[in-house]
């Protein structure tokens, strides 16, 4: 789906497209630096590298200042110019996006301090193979929810929100034999935990991935697919865009 | 991972630096109101207002009726003088001279100052001639400069397109935004430097008012702005700075995006939100 800037770009009010545009592009920039929080963290933790970490430590005060000013000119674009139909809608799901992408960066920075108590630790304990598997998918995730709000593409959106479910089964099936670790070898128990911390953090930045992509959906279509089946989010997209391909099931 | 991945991380310093963030300190001022008291007969309409008018910005008065906010806005450039029993005290100082000064001269007065009224008021004339009219007034004689003057108000006003094949038609025929279009044109042809508008958009369908308020952001690069309404959210789009106005008191004035999100006074939130009764 090629992505229409005219959508929100032929306001009679220069300035209103310009306060738009402008705020999209703030959200696009934030997705880009949590982007970056989440891979340096999960790079710093499966290479040992401590410094990586740091960075990406210091990679979530920007989130975080980010997450108010976007907040602020949501206020004051509300305020000033009363946005109807398709633009309240942007301006409300902007407004719930910023909230999940600084999440996801609460995320990574835990990542990233597990990264600094491993280095520390120095051990190199079992569950890093899960660790990398499940940071690839949601590292893919979060690049795909970001150009789909980039392209407003809810097709893609809707992929990752069931890429989301692979990321909970492959946690609970991580989860299923690194507690059988734990009771073969007690004294790993410390260790594990840690790993298990980590891949928490994962699954829980994919279930705010999954938020984005709902946020997405709603400014797109206009219907709220929060707390809905994937099934009937599917529905939702499909009645929207009519493009997802029949044999794509759930 | 590749190393590039770690390169530089992303700059939101340039972000942050909102160019709009305004305050009145940076401001270059146009009009300074220094205590202004203006009564109508035994009854005071105006008790002491002072404020600054910031240069190219647009600043709107918002109130309820009989706030005194038109009442205000004519003492910019002295329409109140044609009311009779009305009487001024106090000053507005027009880049540091006052305009209620001994020997000014009310007519230049107006030039430097001009205004747009609540119905388009164009005069029985041509498109042309409308816009020319206060030209041949200050006695510009040169067809070729008239000329380029007109088209350049009326490329201001956001009306050359629509109008430029039929110059020479009467005005009356246009619609009432197109009108009022007609009259900024007019009234920026003698190149004031403060253009006040008294409830500019209020008899015009919300497609004219949009663009008028279009029109008013453009302007505001070229002229000082004073805008009274009565419609509070065409103060938030179109304004910089808004002054409350309540029984002939300045109850509150400041940045716009401040005084309709976080407002200091009770009375001002209770005017935005709709609580006052």
């Amino acid at each position: 789906m090629e992505y229409e800037k005219d959508g929100y770009s032929t306001h009679i009010s220069q300035q209103f497209n310009e306060d738009l545009e402008q705020i999209r592009t703030e959200l696009l920039t934030m997705g880009g630096m949590v982007e970056r929080q989440v891979q340096d963290s999960i790079e710093a933790l499966l290479n040992g590298d401590s410094d990586l970490a740091e960075r990406s430590l210091r990679g979530d005060k920007q989130t975080n200042d980010m997450e108010l000013m976007i907040d602020e000119h949501c206020t004051r674009i509300i305020a000033r110019r009363q946005p109807a139909a398709s633009d309240l809608r942007m301006i409300m799901a902007i407004s719930r996006a910023v909230v999940d992408l600084e999440r996801i960066g609460d995320e990574a920075t835990r990542i990233s301090r597990q990264a600094i108590e491993l280095v520390k630790g120095g051990e190199s304990p079992r569950g890093y193979q899960e660790i990398r598997h499940i940071g690839s998918l949601v590292r893919i995730m979060v690049r795909d929810v970001l150009t789909a709000f980039a392209r407003s593409d809810i097709n893609l959106a809707y992929q990752v929100a069931k890429q989301d479910k692979a990321v909970d089964q492959e946690y609970r099936s991580a989860m299923r034999s690194l507690a059988t670790y734990m009771m073969e070898d007690p004294r790993s128990i410390s260790s594990v935990l840690n790993v298990i911390w980590v891949l928490r953090s994962l699954e829980r930045i994919g279930d705010h991935v999954c938020n984005l992509a709902e946020h997405l959906v709603y400014q797109v279509s206009g219907t709220d697919v929060r707390h809905q089946s994937l099934q009937e989010m599917r529905r939702t997209v499909n009645d929207e865009s009519g493009d997802l391909d029949e044999s794509d099931d759930t | 991972m590749s190393s590039n991945m770690k390169s530089h991380a992303i700059d939101i310093s340039s972000l942050k630096r909102d160019p709009r963030a305004l305050n009145m300190d940076d401001e270059e001022i146009t009009l300074k109101v220094n205590d202004l008291r203006l009564r109508y007969g035994d009854k005071e309409a105006l008790h002491g207002i002072n404020m600054l008018i910031p240069k190219n910005r647009v600043t709107a008065f918002i109130g309820p009726s009989g706030c005194g906010k038109s009442t205000l806005l004519r003492c910019f450039n002295r329409m109140n003088d044609l009311v009779d029993g009305c009487q001024i005290d106090g000053e507005i100082l027009l880049d540091d001279s006052n305009v209620y000064g001994r020997g000014v001269d009310v007519a230049e007065l107006r030039r430097r100052v001009g205004m747009v009224f609540q119905k388009p008021n164009p005069f029985p004339k041509s498109i042309y001639e409308n816009v020319a009219y206060g030209l041949r007034i200050q006695g510009l004689k040169k067809k070729r400069l008239i000329d380029d003057t007109v088209e350049w108000a009326l490329r201001s006003a956001a009306l050359w397109d629509e109008v430029k094949d039929r110059l020479h038609e009467s005005a009356l025929g246009m619609s009432g935004g197109q009108q009022q279009r007609l009259v900024i044109a007019r009234t920026i042809a003698v190149k004031p430097e403060v253009l006040l508008l008294d409830e500019p958009a209020s008899a015009l369908d919300p497609i004219s008012t949009l663009k008028i308020e279009e029109l008013i952001h453009a302007l505001k690069k070229d002229f000082t702005i004073v805008i009274v309404t009565h419609n509070m959210q065409q103060a938030a789009r179109v304004s910089d700075y808004t002054a409350f106005m309540y029984m002939g008191d300045l109850i509150e004035f400041g940045v716009t995006d401040t005084l309709f999100t976080n407002p200091v006074q009770k009375q001002t939130e209770d005017y935005i939100t709709g609580r006052y009764g």
